[in-house]
């Protein structure tokens, strides 16, 4: 039987005073890959911002990695997030700091001690993504997909146990998203779970999955037609 | 090429270290010495309230011995800081010396008296003991008058205390306005960093954690402004001491050393509290509301 690792039950999502989604019910199990389409403002942020803890849940209920989004308190959120891995469309690299540093900065802030772990961990990730040479260059010298194999390197610092990327391929060129996804999807291959905001529907066309669409305040899973 | 990059940010960030630095040192050291003149507005006043003279004009019938036992009772008089005979020859010298001419050439005679010029302590130079220590005087049969400003020491006793009240007044105001400003650089320099510290907590950083780096590096900015703040006022209290060693701004080590500990641990106490605060600001707030 699948564990459900993400469960939003008639959930509404809101920006400020502006309901995004309502009456949304979304259920994510351990080792899927999980696409979330939907136009530009639908809401696809909205709901990403939800699960990693940036808005707060008011009204259903909703689970992840097992916290309660519900009433999930301040103190609580950067314990969520070690638990999730994060990849944004503009990457969000810290820019004073090589990659090296970056992904150092994310282990010594989740409570790693021992400098050769803490390296040899730094290394691993780096060529899962293939980046292994480039840790001590700076964000700005790497390439758009450089940067983002970078975000994906350091989303998978801590082992999470869902991978959140909101639009990841957004800022890269069409070769580049492939490569990208091609990351992604080699680390979904290996368990990790994920869930990915995108509007690209190319790459749902090459790498087919389970895929929710936020569409008129609402998010449905979309039956894929077999070709 | 990183390490041209890594010069580049370095000499970024000295720049805007400067000017945090050079704003908590000019405030600090204006602070200090504002501490300064408060601890020595006392010795300040006292020194010009001793200038103060109070004239006892002798008849010229006076005898050698009562002028001398005059002199010495009021020596020994606790309300007497020091005391002068003035001959009536002398009287007429500082005349001629200040006028630039001989007024005896024309009167023909030295209307002058002997006189001895009396300053009093501070704390006795008012309107009511100036006229007591008069009449004391004019009560011995070989005074002929005592002569003192009354209106100027009126008009120093009121200006010291209106003086004493505005420096406590800009005092506050002044400290108010160096919290202030303090605050202000800091929370410039932790705004310009609002997105790296919202990226840290998106990684699954604390707000402790975060915070931590801001306190400590402006704290160390707070500790170079304060012995900046420090060097400034050791050169100006050792050039006014130069200048004026009758006010003894030295007198009392333990004093300047307290002011001096204050106006320190005040650059670090006020860089750390707003950094505290800046950081805390930014970390509390959601992504979107970084934008407005």
């Amino acid at each position: 039987m699948s564990t459900p690792i993400l469960q939003l039950k008639d959930a509404s999502i809101s920006q400020g005073d502006s309901l995004v989604l309502s009456n949304v019910n979304v259920e994510v199990n351990k080792g899927e890959f999980v696409y979330l389409i939907g136009k530009t403002g639908s809401g696809k942020s909205s709901f990403m911002k939800i699960l990693y803890g940036d808005l707060t849940l008011t009204e259903g209920e909703g689970q992840i990695v097992g916290h309660n989004l519900k009433g999930l308190k301040d103190k609580d959120i950067p314990f969520l997030r070690r638990k999730l891995g994060i990849v944004f469309q503009d990457f969000k690299l810290l820019t004073d700091r090589t990659i090296n540093e970056n992904l150092l900065f994310v282990l010594k802030a989740t409570g790693w001690k021992d400098k050769n772990d803490m390296n040899k961990r730094v290394e691993e990730v780096l060529n899962k993504v293939g980046m292994k040479t480039k840790g001590f260059k700076y964000p700005h010298e790497l390439s758009g997909g450089e940067q983002q194999r970078v975000a994906i390197a350091r989303a998978l610092l801590n082992n999470p146990e869902l991978i959140l990327a909101d639009e990841p391929t957004g800022n890269l060129d069409p070769q580049t998203s492939i490569e990208v996804m091609e990351v992604l999807q080699d680390i979904n291959k290996n368990g990790n779970t994920i869930l990915m905001a995108t509007h690209d529907y190319a790459l749902l066309l090459k790498y087919p999955s389970k895929t929710l669409k936020c569409d008129n305040n609402e998010v449905y899973e979309v039956v894929q037609r077999k070709q | 090429m990183s390490s041209s990059f890594e010069n580049h940010q370095k000499r970024r960030l000295i720049s805007s270290y400067f000017s945090v630095v050079l704003s908590i040192a000019l405030v600090l050291f204006l602070l200090g010495l504002l501490g300064l003149l408060i601890l020595n507005a006392q010795k300040v006043s006292d020194h010009f309230k001793e200038q103060v003279v109070l004239t006892i004009y002798l008849k010229d019938t006076a005898k050698e011995v009562e002028i001398n036992q005059l002199e010495k009772s009021l020596a020994m008089a606790d309300y007497v800081k020091s005391t002068e005979y003035v001959s009536k020859e002398q009287a007429a010298e500082f005349m001629k010396a200040e006028n630039g001419e001989d007024f005896m050439d024309f009167v023909g005679y030295n209307p002058l008296q002997n006189s001895i010029d009396v300053h009093l302590k501070a704390d006795f130079v008012t309107s009511e003991q100036l006229e007591k220590i008069s009449e004391e005087a004019l009560s011995k049969n070989f005074v002929d008058s005592v002569d003192y400003d009354n209106d100027l020491v009126t008009l120093m006793n009121n200006n010291v205390k209106k003086i004493s009240f505005w420096v406590l007044v800009i005092s506050g105001i002044f400290t108010l306005i160096a919290v202030l400003l303090i605050n202000s650089s800091i929370r410039l320099a932790v705004y310009s960093k609002r997105f790296t510290i919202k990226t840290m907590q998106m990684v699954g950083a604390t707000k402790q954690f975060i915070r931590r780096p801001f306190v400590w590096k402006s704290v160390r900015l707070g500790i170079i402004g304060g012995i900046l703040a420090l060097i400034g006022m050791g050169i100006v209290l050792y050039y006014l001491n130069k200048t004026f060693p009758e006010l003894q701004l030295l007198s009392n080590p333990a004093i300047i050393t307290m002011l001096f500990v204050f106006v320190f641990m005040l650059g670090i106490i006020i860089t750390w509290i707003s950094t505290h605060i800046a950081t805390q600001r930014f970390l509390n707030l959601k992504t979107d509301q970084l934008y407005y």
